[in-house]
């Protein structure tokens, strides 16, 4: 959690998009700005980038008022993905309250996908956040293209650790969205008990979820 | 991280103060005034004015207020007063201003943001930087002491090596004697043998000799007529067997007078070869130092050993001779250790009036060109542990080295190991 203020009666969360270079995490932030409804969040910021390579992050910002009066802010971010930016992602993920691990399908890139992982297993440690208990979704992008490793094989290798896998074409527009929501489900129950979001805040799950995935009609 | 480094969480919010600056607010809202307005203002979400210009000359209402947002969420709000006439045109610029104001609050944001992102990667980077490079300079500060007091190590090491290298020639040189003394002994016990065994045989044949001298004595005085004393003598000379005796007497003289010359030869050979009485370098003849070093080794060379010379004249070598005699010795021992029997050693000796050249094969197994290197290094040896020190050939290498020489080996004619010494001298 980025912030809690009592008195100025704000939340702040955050939500990060990792995974290794290219595997379509600004991709995926781009999909969501475009098919989820405008209200309620701000544009997506994509912050200063040579030729497509995301250097710094990108946000994409969303906010409601809970019953009570509560204003909840979920931030979600996305890391630069080249091996050199460690230190940028290191930074990014501080306070993070949750993360959707952006997996590339190319049988090509097993290796970077594991890497990727591992990176992240190390730098939430590296930043006092336990990787048990922060809600994390697995995303496997680029589902459209031909010599990917088939569905039954990831599974079978990301599913053993208790992660939700999710399959998704951010090119094509699918799964992302799907991937969204799972991630702000597991998100509120991650915060609910702490903070009562229900009991006290009015605030229910249906709610809380609807409210960042409402898709804009066509 | 410093306590004057900047620290930020990415994501912490910004409020609208942050983000704009007075002067590039203040000219937008007068700007607004100049295009008719008599009041614009920017407000936070409570109200409270930021922000203001105002025309104290004139009066108007709140014609229009615009929310401002900030990633979303409405912040404040941009709040413009005029005349009623010119309400139509003053929304409409208002909604331009506020699309201005939209487009720096992003920008600023922006910037700010990449700005503290960059200075927070710089700081950990620089932190991580300083230190590697603290742990860098304390390794190589491990390094260095290590280095020196290694340096030290090694001296110590090396005198240490030193002196037991010493002890371990001692050593093996008490060895090779205790051997050679050995061999000789037997060499002279041989001769002494039968030498003894002899005198024992003659002092038999001497009693009984004596025996019959007195007998004769004793006969020559007693009353008797010559035949009687003529069987008389006789049958004693039968009885005690003389002329056995004469016939063998001779030959046991002449074996014993051999033998005994035999030990006196021995010991010469030894006595030569220890050099005992010579100290100081004196001219030599290599061929005599050769024969020496064989003859003392007669008892080492084994069954059916077979010995070539090809001795050509030499001049005289000045050199502590004991040296060479231990050079060769060396060498030749190591021909017997390595064919027992029926060795055939050549040995061969040259002068092109620069250089002495001195060869010994030998039809032993030879030496594998691998260790060729080696074998003239301390310790190296390849028998079995307690057999040898690995010291002999090193010992050879330094006496000729010493002596100014060269050694090497190579393969002989009959496929085992050719020794050659080469010593130059100069010849007046």
């Amino acid at each position: 959690m980025i912030e809690y203020d009592e008195q100025q009666r704000r939340m702040v969360l955050k939500l990060v998009y990792y995974g290794p270079a290219l595997s379509g995490k600004t991709s995926n932030l781009l999909q969501l700005h475009e098919q989820l409804a405008k209200e309620g969040r701000g544009d997506l910021m994509v912050l200063d980038t040579t030729n497509d390579r995301t250097i710094f992050f990108d946000l994409l910002p969303f906010f409601l008022t809970t019953p009570s009066g509560l204003k909840i802010k979920v931030k979600v971010y996305t890391v630069p993905g080249q091996v050199r930016h460690d230190a940028t992602r290191k930074a990014v993920l501080q306070r993070a309250d949750g993360v959707a691990f952006i997996a590339d399908s190319q049988r090509t890139e097993t290796a970077n996908n594991a890497n990727s992982f591992a990176s992240l297993e190390d730098n939430l440690a590296m930043v006092g956040l336990n990787i048990d208990a922060l809600p994390l979704v697995i995303q496997f992008n680029k589902r459209d293209l031909a010599d990917i490793v088939p569905e039954e094989d990831i599974r079978k290798t990301w599913e053993v650790a208790g992660f939700p896998v999710v399959m998704a074409s951010a090119l094509q527009g699918w799964g992302v969205v799907e991937t969204f929501t799972k991630l702000v489900e597991l998100l509120y129950d991650r915060i609910e008990s702490r903070y009562r979001l229900s009991d006290e805040h009015g605030l229910a799950k249906a709610d809380f979820v609807r409210h960042l995935t409402l898709v804009t009609a066509d | 991280m410093q306590d004057d480094a900047l620290s930020y969480v990415v994501g912490e919010e910004k409020g609208l103060c942050e983000l704009l600056l007075d002067s590039e607010v203040q000219p937008l809202l007068e700007g607004m005034l100049a295009a008719g307005a008599t009041s614009a203002a920017i407000t936070d979400q409570d109200g409270d004015e930021l922000w203001v210009a105002r025309d104290p000359a004139r009066l108007g209402k709140e014609i229009v207020s615009l929310p401002i947002r900030l990633e979303g969420e409405p912040v404040g709000a941009l709040r413009i007063g005029g005349p009623d006439e010119t309400a139509q045109t003053l929304t409409c610029i208002a909604r331009l201003l506020g699309v201005a104001i939209d487009t720096l609050l992003r920008n600023n944001l922006k910037r700010i943001l990449t700005t503290e992102i960059h200075t927070a990667v710089v700081n950990t980077s620089f932190d991580e930087l300083v230190e590697i490079n603290r742990q860098l300079t304390e390794s190589e500060t491990r390094y260095r002491q290590l280095a020196e007091s290694l340096e030290q190590k090694v001296k110590e090491r090396s005198a240490e090596l030193k002196k037991a290298l010493v002890h371990l020639l001692q050593q093996e040189k008490m060895a090779a004697v205790g051997q050679l003394a050995a061999g000789i002994a037997h060499e002279i016990n041989n001769p002494l043998g039968f030498v003894t065994s002899n005198l024992h045989t003659l002092q038999k044949y001497v009693s009984r000799l004596i025996t019959m001298v007195e007998y004769q004595k004793t006969l020559f005085g007693v009353r008797m007529d010559d035949e009687a004393r003529m069987q008389h003598a006789d049958h004693k000379w039968q009885e005690l067997k003389i002329n056995s005796i004469m016939t063998d007497v001779g030959d046991l003289l002449h074996e014993s007078l051999n033998g005994a010359e035999r030990v006196t030869r021995i010991v010469a050979d030894l006595k030569g070869f220890s050099h005992v009485d010579e100290i100081g370098a004196v001219p030599v003849d290599i061929n005599a130092e050769l024969e020496r070093t064989l003859s003392v080794l007669t008892h080492e060379l084994g069954t059916h050993t077979t010995i070539d010379r090809e001795f050509q004249p030499l001049p005289p070598f000045p050199c502590k001779p004991a040296i060479l005699g231990q050079v060769f010795l060396n060498i030749i021992m190591n021909a017997v250790q390595a064919k027992p029997s029926d060795l055939e050693l050549t040995l061969s000796t040259a002068w092109d009036g620069e250089r002495i050249r001195i060869s010994i094969a030998d039809n032993g197994p030879g030496i594998p060109h691998d260790v060729r290197a080696k074998i003239f290094e301390p310790f190296f040896t390849t028998r079995q542990v307690g057999s040898g020190t690995g010291m002999g050939l090193a010992v050879v290498y330094d006496s000729v080295l010493k002596l100014g020489g060269m050694v090497a080996v190579t393969d002989s004619a009959a496929g085992g190991a050719d020794f050659i010494i080469t010593i130059p001298l100069e010849r007046d």
